[in-house]
């Protein structure tokens, strides 16, 4: 008896939507959508990765005529759950935020065919049967098996060769550094190789430190005390250098951290934030961030959503970079007067130059 | 009976109510004005919600069973050491620990049959967790040190010795992020036509009457609660209260690893790095409010089950956000420990305190050295 009524209820609810369906497609792709967003473990308000997919996914919304909401992940146990729920509520596009939701992701998107879903970080990897792939083979053709899964991926080295730019301008001592979070992350790596790259096209002779923290996760990414002392070390290994740019998340903050304590006793240190403008997000170390290496998260989000509503949306990676403003430098705000106009110019210079194709910022430096 | 019943269930299910009534109040005073008005349906919309993710389908009921599952199971490994008089703040660390144990053993049956597969990971659970738990027993029986003191550090331990594991042995080679390998024919079956509804969800379910059968129908039972209710009398009446104190905080421990290895080998697959879980901590809640009694856990490990699972919902339509559950909680749990203002509030005479009430929690340091 019980069966029988889920059943008729469930035949009712698909009844329902598919008129609702019905009337959408009547009027312009997208209106009326609902957009629901996955965060990755932490708060929506984070200053970082989950608050901008979500400014994006709002804007993307609201473009398209839809509605957008977020479910907070609690723990890694409830990706899967977040992700259902959406389904459930029989949501068109959903947005999963950071590379620990892929496999989840993935799954979901297999499962479920008529919804789109947009996976902010996640180089789309899978096998010949559309299952997420693990090892890192990536046989299948997300295009045919899974042509609702947009990942949302950066061109790192972009951003980073900029800042790299910047920073071998700013420093009088051409002596700089990078302090990665995990070498193995290639956001990672891209974002140190281009920061190497772009210091040396200004000056081929300029001293760079590369530097990774860990292999831990948690301490390459989520120990911003461990960071600072990781900098410190560092700056007492070197005590010349006055750049310090960051590429390990929270740990990176205590590196930020670092800088503005050693700005204090020579002003010519500067640090250079990473992913989000961390001028504006981390304003406790304001005084010492000249610019940030930026992923334009909500652009990209915001971009991938309106093209899964009007159909533009085909699967696999879609690439954020120059090219189509996904990176950038943030405004130097407080510290214009640190950066001339011909250093601009060089920056300006080398952002056309990537977003035309003809300068690759890690092609430029191969050895 | 009947009256026992109702004596026994109205302070908690008070503290629910109240609970709710000041999640209300709290929903209401900080989400934004809309034209200069609070949004005083807010709390309807929320709760509606609530109630609609946890049981208005049949998806929605197995997944607040799936979230009850492992509340239930460390839930009653809470509440039994209460029984005995123990504080078993452990089993945080004693969830941690068997879920280890079933990643491990699971990972390593990954390829063999799931008859053999999945028993052997179970069980390495269970063993991971009462092993677990025996250490602080033994620390209390023979040395005194007070099990508070020394669960709260064994949580840490196994925090350490799992990131150490899974960052370093454990690690599955080919996975970016650090992980133990999948759990392949180990993971559980699920239950027909569900979608994420293992069966350790019956697991759960068996251990309420067992524990309850343990409890009050064995004269294992009898002793661990004579011990709880009164170590000196237990001693004196013939009782052992050291190799009681052992046993109970290894059961004890064998219920949360038990938990830990549902959790793995039914829902991850795998146990990531950071595996983040609270649910040993909120195993404390559900036992508080459960009166420790075996229903009693059943009933509030459903509710908090209920509240997980139609969290996301709640989020989705009234953007109220999933923190709100954690306030809940604590509000319930705070008008528990305070239930003098309960009773002044709903003019609820206080019955049988005294003689005929068990209420035993946990004795003082003073106590201790008695044993």
């Amino acid at each position: 008896m019980r069966r029988t009524r889920v059943t008729a209820l469930a035949a009712v609810v698909a009844a329902t939507s598919i008129v609702a369906a019905g009337a959408v497609s009547a009027q312009s792709p997208g209106e009326g959508w609902k957009v629901g967003l996955v965060t990755d473990v932490g708060t929506l308000d984070d200053r970082n990765f989950n608050q901008y997919s979500w400014e994006g996914a709002e804007q993307g919304a609201q473009a398209i005529g839809g509605t957008a909401t977020a479910i907070v992940t609690q723990g890694s146990a409830d990706y899967n759950k977040n992700i259902q729920t959406f389904i459930d509520q029989g949501t068109q596009v959903i947005v999963t935020v950071g590379f620990a939701l892929g496999a989840d992701t993935v799954a979901a998107a297999k499962a479920n065919p008529d919804v789109f879903f947009i996976g902010v970080d996640q180089g789309v990897c899978i096998d010949e049967n559309g299952d997420n792939d693990g090892t890192f083979t990536c046989a299948g053709d997300p295009a045919v098996l899974l042509p609702n899964y947009q990942g949302v991926i950066f061109a790192e080295a972009q951003p980073g060769y900029l800042a790299g730019i910047v920073a071998a301008n700013v420093s009088k001592s051409q002596h700089i550094a990078v302090i990665g979070g995990a070498a193995f992350i290639p956001a990672v790596k891209n974002y140190a190789e281009g920061y190497a790259a772009g210091a040396r096209s200004v000056n081929p002779d300029i001293k760079v430190e590369i530097q990774y923290v860990s292999d831990d996760l948690n301490k390459a990414f989520n120990d911003p005390a461990g960071g600072k002392a990781f900098a410190e070390q560092l700056l007492s290994l070197h005590p010349d250098i006055d750049v310090l740019f960051q590429a390990a998340g929270k740990t990176g903050n205590g590196v930020l951290q670092a800088a503005c304590e050693a700005k204090a006793a020579n002003p010519d240190v500067w640090g250079i934030g990473v992913d989000v403008d961390q001028f504006l997000s981390t304003p406790e170390n304001a005084a010492c961030i000249l610019t940030s290496a930026e992923k334009k998260l909500s652009n990209a989000v915001s971009a991938a959503v309106q093209a899964a509503a009007d159909g533009t949306s085909v699967g696999g990676n879609s690439l954020y970079s120059a090219a189509n403003e996904g990176i950038g430098l943030s405004p130097y705000h407080d510290h214009e007067a640190a950066v001339s106009a011909d250093v601009q110019a060089a920056v300006d210079a080398a952002f056309q130059a990537m977003a035309a194709g003809t300068l690759d910022p890690l092609g430029a430096t191969a050895p | 009976m009947i009256q026992r019943l109702r004596d026994q269930l109205l302070i908690p299910a008070l503290a629910v109510v109240m609970g709710l009534f000041v999640g209300a109040i709290v929903m209401i005073v900080t989400s934004p004005l809309i034209d200069g008005q609070f949004q005083l349906d807010l709390p309807l919309k929320a709760y509606g919600a609530l109630i609609d993710g946890s049981v208005g389908s049949f998806n929605a009921i197995i997944q607040t069973l799936v979230e009850a599952t492992p509340l239930v199971l460390a839930g009653l490994a809470v509440g039994l050491g209460f029984k005995a008089g123990l504080f078993n703040i452990g089993a945080q660390g004693q969830f941690l620990l068997g879920a280890l144990g079933a990643a491990l053993v699971g990972g390593w049956l990954a390829g063999a049959s799931p008859w053999v597969a999945i028993p052997l990971a179970l069980l390495a659970g269970v063993i991971a967790g009462a092993i677990y738990g025996f250490i602080p027993g033994a620390l209390k029986a023979f040395t005194g040190a007070h099990e508070v003191v020394t669960t709260i550090m064994l949580n840490y331990i196994a925090l350490y010795i799992l990131a150490y594991l899974i960052t370093g042995p454990l690690r599955d080679p080919f996975a970016t992020f650090a992980r133990t390998v999948d759990v392949g024919n180990a993971a559980l079956p699920l239950l027909p036509e569900t979608r994420n509804g293992h069966i350790g969800i019956l697991l759960a379910a068996a251990a309420v009457p067992i524990v309850w059968w343990l409890l009050f129908r064995s004269t294992l039972g009898f002793q661990i609660r004579a011990v709880g209710a009164n170590p000196d009398a237990a001693r004196y009446a013939g009782m052992r209260p050291r190799a009681l104190i052992i046993l109970t905080m290894s059961v004890s421990g064998l219920l949360a690893g038990l938990a830990g290895a549902i959790q793995i080998l039914g829902l991850t697959k795998h146990m990531p790095i950071g595996y983040a879980s609270s649910i040993g901590f909120d195993a404390i809640a559900v036992a508080l409010l459960g009166r420790s009694h075996p229903l009693g856990v059943l009933l509030a490990a459903l509710l908090f089950g209920a509240m997980r699972a139609g969290s996301g919902l709640m989020q989705v339509r009234a953007g109220i956000p999933v923190q709100m559950i954690d306030v809940l909680q604590g509000v319930i749990l705070f008008f528990l420990a305070a239930d003098v203002i309960l009773r002044w509030v709903f003019r609820v005479r206080a019955r049988g305190t005294g003689i005929g009430q068990e209420s035993t929690v946990t004795r003082s340091y003073g106590g201790q050295t008695s044993i």
